[in-house]
């Protein structure tokens, strides 16, 4: 795949900065506001945090919300302060669980999405839909075999349980990113490997994935993403801080008795740092990786 | 290092299958059994709280679904959901992504923004949306009054519209990275060739668009609709954190439904009857896509 | 064909994973309670998980039977014990909520208490609505947890600015008062109710049913608001009027979960909200609330302006069929439920003293310390008298309760934002209770 895939300017007319830029902050505002409100609330005190009208920035600034987490104190001071003091396991617990879920994942699609780029084989069209069918059966309606499954493999409560679910969740779909963005790996490179007498784990190895990492990147992000936002198999698989993820026990937040604005306000902003930083360190590999999606075969 | 690509001991079928056999046996392993178990429930009279009056009825939960208000209703409001969210998602993401594709400064930040919505988890984000449309203390509220485009504080998701609108803003707003991404990257990949020869036959940028552009998305599009719609059929953690489904049956989807179904009314049987039609509309649905843009000469999968 | 846990292990061992993998899982440490030594496996939804365990150390070191306590998220505590027992190997002892009772004794999850050591002396001693609500089919089946009956909570310091003493008897009163409130501007909505769908049932609704001596139900579990009951249907004409003729209900109360409500009473932002007793607790908590000392307990209004009751709700504490440790679940069950060797009901005090759950036992109020631990936040008077005259629902034993309770949500709300009328709301729930029963049957 080419790296200059740029649009040329060529076709710009005079007035198209000024709509270009009015779009571009308008979305920005539509993407970012909402979040600003919640980080902004998350440096309030309770009181401020719910003034009418609203503090737009936080007026006396504070930590409080973001210490009570490790300060296990403070934390018991709150009513319902089961959550808070949860949430630190919680989000070592999805750190762990999607980054495990994003391994696993690369580790069977590659070999899947390989084949399907490269193989011409009897079933393939269907093996492909017939993974993403797997994926088309809501999870309600697993959830309860799926729930005695892990139980009788007396795994409930632990990272295995999800790690496994998750990674058959997100596995349909990264075969399909990754088998489109492999066809745009020209197949020559291979073949000039094969002549130089590489085996075929050393050429995929050496040559193969390394002109394939975009896709790659592409796809482990989405395999972390699912991971880390899945909430109802979390909720019903997981039953103390060893394993909840950051879901369940924002969920917490929403039912617990007393809970307070600003702490909740605290615990969603952290549960979207890691796996934002993850987005932002790879957006350049990442929209480059899903691009094979719009290559003709 | 095993040469097997070289030696060609196995022809391209079995070599093929062989690559395919550990995703498939963690797939069959995990969750072909509980999809296959769930189609068999289906098919049962099985409340988990009533274990003895369990028992096989064939396809009685199925035929019962004509008559079921409640599975109607909300089929109905899932149908619309899905598109208002589709609708909503892809035309936003399309100009998001269309204006990401242009040089200018600050697009590096633009494109850090797009992506944040997707780093949020539905139930955070259902959340988030709580405290904005508050009708107390509410962040929409405060803006618009301060805007003067109220007068006092509304209860935005207290009337039946409102709310069902609200929540699709709330998932479309949760959605949206996604789509951006994919159809960023299918636009990334257009040669330059082609507008430039749309230039030279003096094309209008409308033209350039549907003429140009548009063809070459078609398949990054099917999969934006094909995922999306599948989303929003399936659509729960927002719409649980935020109405409930309410008021009255106005934000309760199947995906709602179903869960309640199954996790509250502990309906077992029902409830998988309920998700293999959810199951059955997203592949028909899908079909349906693939074969429209089959007939237009752009689809392999 | 039976679900069960050994069902699903002859599936994973026979078509999954190979007959090892069948003797690996019988050694599974999360069936049953029984590893062995005698702990017992208890449950519980999360509420104040940490008072809980300490309360039970203390069961420990007393009796050195060591309890394995796993606390579950209250909003999904049903979900996951019928999971849990469904897959064959639930807790030992569990909290058991009065509307989940009888679907659990269906199937077969709970054993009866009947004829076991102080059973009967617990139960000649607790209110009747509270044995009766643990008691189905005849049999016993709890200790009780804790109990509370709703009653209307008022803020006096607002009434008093409005020039009010007294709170209402009847239901047009509390309308009236409420307009005098909103007249004077000091509150816009004066009432706010939680009317936003959860999986909680609505105590509210059912108090002001009670309250006014109606009921949506005979004695046989028929339908009777559509009938010869009318006061479900004045009842909702009442709702409906004071929502959106006299707009003294918030109109914000169908987006509103028991939280914010408590908030918003702790805030002197409700002039009235209709819940359980021991809420005024909080709102009475100086440390927590600005209304504090300002907060009353009423009677629930009623149409006619007499007094006909209210209803109540009982948490008990349940014994597993299939426990392997039924002496010392029972033990334990005793321990929180029952008498101590002082003949003291300790962890009902325990946990009103700590947090003012709502007691079953009915000498709990003469004890000193008790009564001086409830006037700090309520008259023990009308706290007792409200216990006196609660009794529960009375279709907590149909398999379809839940159903019906989720259904009536979504009806009152209906009523409430003017999109149903109140006859046509009747109507709705009579028709959804005769359907339920048709599915059930």
């Amino acid at each position: 795949m080419s790296t200059d895939v740029r649009i040329p300017l060529s076709y710009r007319i005079p007035w198209k900065k000024i709509v270009l830029y009015v779009l571009a902050v308008g979305f920005a505002l539509y993407l970012v506001l909402p979040f600003y409100w919640i980080v902004a609330m998350s440096f309030m005190h309770e009181v401020d945090a719910i003034s009418v009208p609203p503090h737009w920035v936080p007026t006396h600034p504070t930590l409080e919300n973001y210490l009570g987490f490790v300060r296990p104190n403070a934390a018991q001071e709150l009513v319902g302060g089961r959550a808070v003091s949860e949430t630190p396991y919680s989000l070592r617990n999805s750190l762990v669980v999607a980054t495990a879920t994003a391994v696993l994942n690369l580790a069977l699609a590659t070999f899947a999405a390989y084949s399907f780029s490269r193989l011409k084989f009897r079933g393939s069209q269907v093996l492909l839909v017939l993974y993403l069918l797997t994926r088309m059966v809501p999870g309600i309606a697993i959830i309860i075999p799926f729930y005695l499954l892990m139980r009788s493999f007396g795994l409930l409560d632990t990272y295995l349980a999800l790690i496994l679910s998750y990674t058959t969740f997100a596995l349909p779909i990264t075969i399909w990113i990754l088998k489109d963005f492999f066809r745009s790996v020209p197949r020559e490179l291979e073949e000039a490997a094969r002549v130089d007498r590489c085996g075929w784990f050393r050429t995929m190895w050496t040559v193969f994935l390394p002109v394939a990492a975009p896709g790659l990147v592409a796809a482990a992000v989405f395999a972390f993403m699912t991971a880390w936002n899945e909430f109802m198999f979390a909720l019903f698989l997981t039953s103390t801080k060893a394993a909840k993820t950051i879901p369940v026990v924002a969920a917490n937040f929403a039912t617990d008795f007393n809970t307070q604005f600003t702490v909740m306000a605290a615990a969603g902003v952290l549960a979207v740092v890691p796996p934002l930083l993850l987005a932002l360190l790879f957006q350049r590999k990442l929209v480059q990786g899903m691009a094979a999606g719009s290559v003709k075969g | 290092m095993v040469a097997f690509a070289e030696r060609r001991p196995l022809g391209d079928n079995a070599k093929a299958w062989a690559l395919n056999a550990p995703a498939i046996a963690v797939i069959a392993l995990l969750v072909a059994y509980p999809i296959g178990y769930s189609f068999y429930v289906s098919l049962q009279k099985n409340n988990l709280k009533r274990p003895r009056a369990k028992r096989f009825i064939g396809f009685d939960n199925y035929k019962a679904l004509l008559s079921d208000q409640a599975f109607l209703s909300a089929l109905k409001v899932s149908a619309l959901f899905v598109l208002v969210v589709l609708g909503l998602t892809v035309v936003l993401a399309l100009i998001l992504a269309l204006v990401l594709n242009e040089r200018f400064r600050g697009r590096g930040l633009l494109l850090s923004l797009a992506l944040l919505p997707w780093a949020m988890p539905g139930v955070v984000n259902g959340l988030m949306w709580r405290t904005i449309f508050d009708a107390k203390t509410g962040a929409l509220n405060g803006l618009l009054q301060q805007l003067g485009l109220i007068e006092s504080y509304h209860a935005w998701l207290t009337s039946g519209t409102g709310a069902f609108l609200f929540t699709a803003l709330a998932q479309v707003w949760n959605t949206l990275p996604f789509s951006v991404i994919i159809l960023l990257a299918g636009l990334s990949t257009i040669p330059s060739e082609l507008y430039d020869a749309a230039t030279v036959d003096r094309a209008g940028a409308w033209r350039r668009f549907t003429e140009v552009t548009v063809p070459w998305l078609l398949h990054p599009l099917l999969i934006v609709l094909i995922l999306e719609t599948m989303n929003a059929f399936r659509a729960f953690d927002t719409i649980y954190v935020l109405t409930g489904g309410g008021p009255g049956d106005a934000t309760t989807t199947i995906a709602l439904l179903d869960v309640q179904t199954v996790l509250t009314f502990t309906d077992f049987g029902l409830g998988s009857a309920y998700a293999w039609v959810i199951t059955a509309i997203t592949l028909l649905i899908s079909v349906g896509y693939i074969g429209l843009l089959y007939r237009k000469g752009n689809f392999e999968v | 064909m039976e679900l069960t846990r050994r069902h699903i292990l002859k599936l994973t061992g026979l078509g999954l994973a190979g007959p090892t993998l069948l003797s690996a899982c019988s050694n599974d440490s999360s069936s049953g309670g029984g590893s062995g030594d005698g702990s017992v496996k208890f449950e519980g939804w999360d509420y104040e998980a940490a008072l809980v365990q300490q309360n039970l150390d203390r069961f420990t070191k007393n009796s050195n039977v060591k309890v394995n306590y796993t606390p579950i998220t209250s909003a999904q505590y049903v979900q996951k014990v019928v999971a849990e027992f469904t897959g064959g190997g639930g807790a030992d002892a569990l909290y058991v909520y009065d509307d989940s009772l009888a679907a659990w004794v269906e199937g077969d999850y709970l054993q009866p208490l009947d004829g076991m050591a102080g059973v009967d002396e617990v139960y000649n001693a607790i209110y009747p609505g509270n044995a009766q609500a643990m008691t189905y089919d005849g049999k016993r089946y709890g200790l009780p947890y804790y109990t509370d009956a709703t009653c209307l909570t008022y803020n006096a310091g607002i009434l008093a600015q409005a020039g009010i003493s007294k709170p209402p008897a009847s239901l047009e009163e509390l309308e009236a008062q409420a307009l005098k409130i909103k007249k004077a501007g000091l509150l816009e909505y004066p009432i706010g109710l939680p009317a936003q769908l959860s999986d909680t049932w609505w105590s509210w609704v059912w108090a002001l049913l009670f309250g006014s001596g109606g009921n949506m139900f005979d004695d046989q579990q028929n339908p009777i608001m559509n009938t010869s009951d009318t006061v479900t249907k004045d009842v909702f004409a009442w709702l409906q009027q004071a929502a959106t003729k006299s707009k003294v209900i918030d109109p914000a109360s169908l987006q509103l979960l028991p939280v914010p409500v408590d908030n918003a009473m702790k805030a002197n932002r409700y002039a009235y909200t209709i819940g359980a007793r021991y809420a005024s607790r909080d709102y009475n908590d100086p440390a927590k609330s600005k209304a504090a000392g300002k907060i009353r307990m009423g009677l629930v209004p009623s149409l006619d302006g007499k007094e006909h009751g209210t209803v109540s709700n009982t948490r008990m504490y349940g014994l597993a069929k299939d426990t392997e440790v039924k002496d010392n679940a029972f033990k334990l069950l005793t321990y929180l439920g029952g008498y101590d060797d002082q003949k003291q009901p300790y962890t009902a005090k325990f946990w009103f003293l700590q947090r003012g759950l709502g007691f079953a036992y009915k000498a709990m109020v003469n004890d000193p310390t008790i009564t001086a631990a409830l006037k700090k936040f309520a008259d023990p008077k009308i706290y007792t008298h409200l216990a006196e005259i609660a009794k529960p629902r009375n279709v907590l034993g149909v398999p379809w309760y839940t159903e019906f309770e989720t259904e009536m949500h979504k009806v009152v709300q209906g009523v409430l934002s003017n999109q149903t009328q109140p006859s046509a709301a009747v109507a709705a729930l009579a028709k959804s209770a005769e359907t339920l029963k048709k599915k059930y049957s």
